[in-house]
């Protein structure tokens, strides 16, 4: 098992290398000069110049990522945000545990909402629950979260007064972003339930727990749900780590400092060092959320805890 | 199988508790500490504020980039330096200069400035107000850590300490729109000491630093800042305790905010939700013409653009004030001058705006030599310049010009601008100083050519009218002058006059001495609650 986990971490070092190059060559083709960006209309050559030179982006591109690359690894330095001259490690740091949270409450709202429900729509399928569910799974999955975001904040902050529209400070505040962020992720958890289930429920196991006569709830949850659940934690993992990597338009919307917003203000500003570690930093948490519901999956499902070894 | 599912479940379950009881407490300190944006339950107006309300509520649309006075050119920081420092002097929005840390000054020469400076000024940390203190803010604004607003601070020479209380500057060459300047935030005075204690942190984190009525708490960057009233200040003191700036982006949840009573005072107030704010009977507008312009701007290096003829050509097809009117819905209006009407000597309230002539813009581009004219117009992201630019190419279409649309993210826009590849392209231009020579210079000086003159126009009777215009006391001389300088713009035509802005803010109704200003840099100083 410490074999496994080490040999995934080791693992990580060709897809951050990877990331980071992408990020890098992506960033060098974008137009426009931080330069010019960073110290503004109206400075002068010289300032430019010597800003160019200072932040070595006077170096040939090459040199440039192998410095960058050099000076990560030896010293676990990755750069200074031309903005703020704060360290790029501090500035995402300070904007991530608004993230974290933000990802978090949405991801446990979506699994308290979609797997009740994805469950009863399996077990009651072609109920009118279950059309109802699947329809609002659809309308879910398919509004943007801009325009939900600001349904919510019409009805439960103007109209109705009870939650706050902006921030992140308090709970009140971190119910309406949590719901507009979470409800493609119910969505999607729903109809990956229903589905997950529907398969088992006609598995060979489940009718012979039936036909030795054991009661309807124990086969739905001893032996259906337990197997069902197995693609379910993928997508939660999965879904937990796409809302960690910045829910840009839900931080928007909600005046939320996150890693998300962060990243943009600093792509407008062209801010390359808070860019390179940003998008690093959501590959390494992306990683490491994957490299966990992997571990999850060998509690849940013995077969896989087989391979690990 | 079965009990895994709880150690799932339950691990689930512990992160939920643990979140919300960090919430909790985080929540219960931030009442105790006091500041805390009031939840909406409260706002409500039911009892829910108390009395003795002293926290102002700020929603801007953006956060500060710095609060070293320096190493920005951006307006929201700007208002954050105006609430921390102070400047030698002040000016209102007729343009009146009032002393501000200077008592009072004297123009030794057209290169040499006298201020004496007011005593017993305390700064944030303690120390009072000194010559040397000065000396230092302005120099160090010459130097590359000023590379920002060099614009202004390039033409300091020297700073002479000739007491405490006493000091002159400098200037390489004459200039008189340089005294203006010192209203801007570039000019803001700090403590040297404080500077020097708080190193490479004092854009971050000025504290202590400043002299101005209201003194820095925290800084989230992306979300708020916080500040608290100087109760040293040697002004008159501010009514309210706290003032918290957040930045909302999005134009909605702005107006949200201002409507619920979670933010106090707005800005700026998008022309759709004019109305909203308007008709809503807590919430009160203000709208006030802003100094600055929007224009559509020639590449004048480019054939056949560089044909005035041409570009007069262009500026025939287009009916300005109708394209103004439908893209800014109401808001501002169409300019008759490029100096914008608070700035002194402008002559945009005089002169008329450009009519359409659809036959004469034909007829000039014949004469030109010109057939089959195709061109694109720039913008950035903005939907009103977008929206212009829309009815822009359809006004052209109707004179022969075939046009295309290019709609760039800023950085993309000004790398394309600077590369000279454009041929029509809508920007705009602020006035922060009450000055003409800044509402000119800036944009079609042959010196400000690789910078802020997207136009690259170069022209030398024009380059030597400013000059003489810098040279000049104010007075019938240097009024007669920047007229000439207009007309003469007009003629040569660089640019199509597009749009002049409204500062338009928004606050709750028992939000009183507050008025936007028209350079945006919006004060505190005086607000209070009803």
């Amino acid at each position: 098992m410490i074999r496994y986990i080490v040999r995934r971490i080791l693992f990580l070092i060709p897809v951050l290398a990877g990331v980071a190059f992408c990020v890098f060559t992506l960033l060098y083709l974008t137009p426009g000069d931080p330069a010019k960006m960073v110290l503004g209309e109206m400075a002068t050559e010289r300032a430019i110049q010597e800003f160019r030179e200072r932040e070595g982006l006077d170096k040939p591109f090459l040199m440039q990522f192998a410095n960058y690359v050099y000076k990560a690894v030896t010293r676990g330095d990755i750069g200074r945000s031309y903005v703020t001259k704060r360290p790029v490690m501090d500035e995402i740091l300070a904007a991530f545990p608004a993230t974290l949270k933000l990802a978090a409450f949405a991801i446990v709202i979506a699994i308290i909402i979609g797997l009740p429900c994805g469950i009863l729509s399996a077990i009651k399928q072609y109920s009118i629950f279950d059309t109802a569910a699947m329809i609002f799974a659809m309308i879910g999955l398919s509004m943007p979260v801009f325009w939900l975001g600001l349904l919510l904040i019409l009805l439960f902050s103007v109209h109705l007064r009870w939650l706050p529209p902006s921030g992140f400070d308090t709970f009140q505040a971190m119910i309406l972003p949590s719901l507009a962020l979470s409800a493609q992720s119910i969505s999607m958890i729903t109809r990956m339930t229903r589905s997950s289930m529907l398969e088992v429920i006609r598995a060979d196991y489940i009718r012979t727990a039936r036909s030795k006569g054991q009661k309807e709830s124990v086969v739905i949850w001893r032996h259906a749900l337990h197997n069902a659940l197995i693609p379910v934690v993928t997508l939660c993992g999965l879904q937990f780590g796409q809302l960690l990597s910045g829910a840009i338009l839900t931080e928007s919307i909600f005046a939320i400092p996150g890693v998300g917003r962060l990243m943009v203000d600093s792509i407008k500003a062209r801010d390359y060092p808070v860019v390179q570690g940003g998008v690093l930093f959501v590959a390494v948490a992306f990683s490491l959320v994957n490299l966990l519901v992997d571990l999850l999956y060998a509690y849940i499902d013995p077969r896989i805890k087989a391979q690990y070894k | 199988m079965k009990r895994n599912g709880w150690v799932v479940l339950l691990i689930i379950l512990a992160c939920v508790a643990g979140l919300t009881y960090h919430q909790m407490r985080r929540q219960q300190q931030a009442e105790e500490y006091g500041y805390e944006s009031v939840p909406a339950r409260s706002a409500s107006g039911e009892g829910g504020r108390t009395d003795a309300k002293d926290v102002l509520v700020v929603a801007d649309q953006y956060d500060a980039t710095s609060m070293d006075p320096i190493a920005h050119n951006d307006v929201p920081s700007s208002r954050a330096v105006y609430s921390l420092y102070d400047t030698l002097i002040f000016a209102d929005d007729e343009g009146n200069i009032f002393p501000g840390l200077a008592e009072s000054w004297e123009l030794l020469s057209g290169t040499e400035y006298k201020f004496n400076l007011r005593k017993g000024v305390k700064f944030h940390n303690g120390d009072e107000l000194n010559a040397e203190d000065v000396r230092h803010a302005i120099m160090r604004a010459t130097t590359d850590a000023g590379a920002r607003i060099a614009v202004y601070s390039q033409n300091v020479k020297d700073v002479q300490v000739i007491d405490d209380h006493t000091l002159v500057i400098e200037l390489k060459k004459t200039d008189y729109s340089f005294f203006p300047s010192l209203t801007h935030s570039w000019a803001a005075i700090y403590s040297k000491r404080a500077f020097e204690e708080l190193g490479d942190g004092f854009g971050m984190n000025p504290a202590g630093a400043g002299s101005g009525p209201f003194k820095f708490v925290s800084w989230q960057k992306g979300n708020k800042y916080v500040l608290e009233r100087f109760d040293d200040y040697w002004g008159p003191k501010p009514r309210v305790k706290t003032i918290e700036v957040r930045s909302i982006p999005e134009p909605t949840s702005r107006t949200i905010a201002l409507e619920t009573g979670e933010a106090d005072i707005i800005f700026p107030v998008v022309h759709n939700d004019l109305r909203r704010v308007d008709e809503n009977e807590n919430l009160v507008l203000y709208r006030k013409p802003q100094n600055s312009i929007t224009y559509v701007g020639f590449n004048v290096t480019k054939p056949p653009f560089d044909n005035v003829n041409v570009r007069r050509a262009v500026a025939s097809a287009l009916d300005v004030a109708g394209i103004q009117a439908a893209s800014y819905r109401g808001v501002g209006n169409a300019p008759g001058s490029l100096v914008p009407s608070a700035v002194k000597y402008s002559l945009n309230d005089v002169t008329p705006v450009r009519e359409r002539d659809v036959e004469l813009a034909k007829k000039l581009l014949a004469e030109a030599g010109v057939n089959d004219l195709r061109l694109e117009i720039w913008t950035n992201e903005r939907k009103e310049r977008v929206d212009s630019a829309t009815i822009i190419q359809a006004q052209l279409e109707e004179a022969g010009i075939k046009s295309e649309i290019k709609v760039l993210e800023w950085g993309a826009y000004l790398n394309g601008l600077l590369e000279k590849r454009h041929d029509l392209f809508i920007l705009g231009w602020v006035n922060s100083i009450p000055d003409p020579n800044y509402a000119i210079s800036g944009l079609l000086e042959s010196s400000a050519l690789g910078s802020t003159n997207y136009t690259f126009f170069s022209d030398a009777k024009l380059d030597e009218l400013l000059d003489r215009g810098r040279g000049l006391e104010d007075g019938d001389e240097r009024a007669a002058l920047y007229k000439e300088m207009q007309l003469y713009i007009d003629e040569q035509l660089p640019m199509i006059y597009l749009h002049n802005d409204e500062s338009i803010a928004g606050t709750r109704k028992n939000v009183r001495g507050f008025e936007p200003r028209s350079n945006e840099i919006h004060s505190f100083r005086e607000v209070y609650f009803e």
